[in-house]
């Protein structure tokens, strides 16, 4: 009897303070978080007037006009061209370095220590200084190589010269996860491997990719999941003044513009809810065809 | 808050004038013109505004019409050191609202035309003179453009407008916006005529390509020999002032006036400074907003180059502050001087246009087409207004 008593108090200790204990994070998620969401979602069916007061019902106007307009689905071809590029590139050079790091090569330390600085430098900092890099007329890839091509104001190529400066910040996270990763995997199957008489090539191909194919699949999913969000560098190298801007701007530059510039909340939610359908389609999309292809002991 | 940082070293010197006299204490911080607005208005929002910051006639109307801005009338009255009487009647008449003053005059500008006299003379080029016209600055700008390219001779980004392409527009008689704030004028008649100049520039390729201009700003294109000449503001004084490539080889004159009108128009406009209504401090927010509008400031302001301040009588201040420029001209500008076309949104209006015009800039549509798109979206805009 005392026993079961005793159980019973431990249990309902233990399930007040689980809840105690993850209560700030639960607080955190709603508040800036799940709150947000849902008042956005609700905000793309109203209009709103000046500094955010008198919100007006207008139920799927935003919605008809967001289809039907030829900015929104550039600025979505933007995003998926940014995507495409930045994302494949990034897991894959990641991948390679992280392989030859994983070996016991001398200043392996200070190698990954040089991957990873850019993911600790400001964002700012970053666009600051490749705005100046991909300057036509004095930045130092021109001046250094001789050539005059307008990196970040050539409406065709303007896009992945932002997936290029996407990638070298991508690199070093991806390696990090991509390293962890390989620890993981067992140096017998290596070993076992190289009896058999496998080379390397052969041996990254069949033992590598599959052993670390979650890592691969987590770090493509959230990569690209970011990668669809892409803002921050758009917003600080090209102007509005930039030829280039309207096939560079992705839906959340449009977000940006449409609901803190132009204070029109309504339609930028809409845009934002619109960005939200596509990556849950992609991701859904991703979570079905891990079954083929990722392989969990 | 201010967004100039070209202004921000002598508003500095004017606070630590302040702070010896009263002992209060203040910082700045500068936020680039693309970005205050964004920020003061989710600020506004959130009910965190900064005590005291610049203003603008963009954005006046909406500011006072939402109370956002301390009403100053009273202290205004009751004080010895602003009198109404001392500013110019269109720049406070920006910070009136049902009759109640919101702002301290803090400044006027004009537009000038800036030269390169080095480059004039190496193309064998007259220097502008007060006689000039809009065809003259085309003439001498063909004459000054090099056919590789390193050099061109004029420059005008289409998202200046104050300082560039509006002013064309005026000279031959046209306008922005009515007087009446419903109607758009970029599609009147003699609005495309005074665009022609800027026509002409873009497709005889008399100016840098839109690409090279988003990149790099006219002020530093000028400052780095590449463009023999541009129109600015009086408020770049300073940047000039402290650049030595400008300081030793670049002048300037008067804006061109138009052949045909005759007319000489300088866009002109005048900063407020304000008091957010829900400041902590409105006493000291108050002392300081007075001190920079009183005469001592005012002539301070001006003598240190850094704008030409609102207080009248203070302008040969100005112009005395840097002796190698011919300021003078500035001056000349405030015979003909139209306020910069405003209403309640201006700038979504004035980006529709921009982003027009950046389509004629990359030749995309003819000066015509672009003009009439421009006021077709205008004109749905101020519908909405």
């Amino acid at each position: 009897m005392k026993q079961q008593n005793l159980r019973h108090t431990t249990t309902r200790n233990a399930f007040f303070w689980g809840w105690v204990l993850i209560l700030p994070t639960m607080v955190g998620l709603v508040i800036l978080n799940i709150y947000p969401m849902i008042k956005t979602v609700y905000q793309s069916f109203c209009k709103t007037g000046d500094f955010g007061r008198g919100n007006i019902f207008i139920g799927t106007a935003n919605y008809a006009k967001v289809f039907s307009d030829p900015v929104v689905w550039q600025a979505t071809l933007n995003t998926f061209k940014y995507m495409i590029v930045e994302v494949p590139f990034s897991v894959i050079i990641a991948l390679f370095f992280a392989v030859l790091l994983n070996k016991n090569i001398m200043g392996k330390s200070i190698y990954r220590t040089i991957f990873f600085l850019p993911m600790v430098a400001a964002p700012a900092a970053i666009a600051m200084v490749w705005r100046w890099l991909f300057n036509s007329q004095f930045g130092l890839i021109n001046n250094v190589f001789h050539i005059s091509t307008h990196w970040i104001s050539d409406p065709s190529i303007a896009v992945y010269s932002i997936a290029l400066i996407g990638i070298w910040s991508d690199i070093g996270y991806n390696m990090i996860l991509f390293l962890a990763g390989l620890q993981e995997v067992p140096r017998e199957y290596y070993e076992a491997s190289s009896i058999d008489g496998t080379n390397g090539f052969q041996k990254f191909h069949y033992i590598t990719v599959p052993m670390i194919s979650p890592t691969i699949f987590f770090v493509l999913v959230t990569r690209i999941i970011a990668a669809m969000q892409v803002f921050d560098l758009i917003y600080m190298i090209m102007d509005r003044s930039n030829p280039a801007l309207s096939k560079t701007q992705s839906l959340v530059y449009l977000f940006y513009q449409y609901s803190f510039v132009q204070k029109n909340f309504g339609y930028g939610s809409t845009i934002v809810v619109l960005l939200l359908m596509f990556i849950m389609v992609i991701t859904v999309f991703q979570m079905f065809a891990q079954k083929k292809w990722v392989h969990y002991n | 808050m201010i967004w100039d940082s070209n202004q921000e070293p002598g508003i500095r010197k004017l606070i630590d004038d302040f702070t010896a006299k009263t002992g209060i204490r203040a910082e700045i911080q500068v936020v680039n013109w693309d970005n205050y607005w964004t920020l003061l208005s989710a600020g506004a929002e959130g009910g965190a505004l900064p005590d005291v910051f610049w203003m603008h006639s963009n954005e006046s109307q909406r500011y006072m019409s939402n109370n956002l801005l301390l009403d100053l009338t009273q202290r205004i009255k009751a004080s010895t050191e602003v009198d109404p009487e001392n500013y110019p009647a269109d720049i406070l008449g920006l910070y009136t609202y049902n009759g109640k003053y919101y702002a301290v005059p803090k400044d006027i500008d004009t537009i000038a035309l800036w030269y390169n006299k080095k480059l004039f003379d190496e193309a064998g080029v007259a220097y502008p003179t007060a006689d000039w016209t809009w065809d003259d600055a085309y003439e001498a700008a063909k004459k000054l453009t090099k056919a590789d390219g390193s050099v061109y001779g004029y420059a005008n980004v289409n998202t200046n407008n104050q300082a560039g392409w509006y002013n064309q527009i005026f000279d031959n008689g046209g306008y922005v916006i009515s007087d009446d704030k419903k109607k758009s004028g970029m599609d009147d008649p003699k609005t495309i005529e005074g665009m022609q100049f800027m026509a002409k520039l873009i497709n005889e390729n008399l100016m840098p390509s839109p690409q090279v201009m988003t990149e790099t700003g006219e002020d530093v294109l000028l400052e780095s020999g590449k463009v023999a000449m541009t129109t600015q503001g009086s408020w770049m004084l300073a940047a000039f002032r402290d650049n030595e490539y400008t300081m030793a080889n670049c002048d300037v004159a008067p804006l061109p006036k138009n052949a045909k009108t005759g007319r000489r128009v300088s866009i002109y406009n005048g900063l407020g400074w304000v008091v957010s209504a829900k400041t902590s401090r409105p006493d000291d927010a108050w002392k300081l907003v007075e001190y920079f509008g009183s005469k001592d400031a005012q002539l301070k302001q001006a003598q240190l180059g850094i704008t030409m301040s609102a207080y009248k009588g203070t302008s040969n201040a100005w112009k005395n502050s840097v002796p190698q420029f011919n300021l003078q001209a500035y001056l000349d500008m405030q015979n003909d001087m139209v306020i910069r076309p405003y209403s309640r949104n201006t700038v979504k209006w004035e980006n529709a246009i921009n982003d027009c015009m950046l389509k004629a800039w990359t030749k995309e549509l003819t000066m015509e087409e672009a003009c009439k798109e421009a006021a077709r979206q205008m004109n749905a805009i101020l519908a909405e207004e």
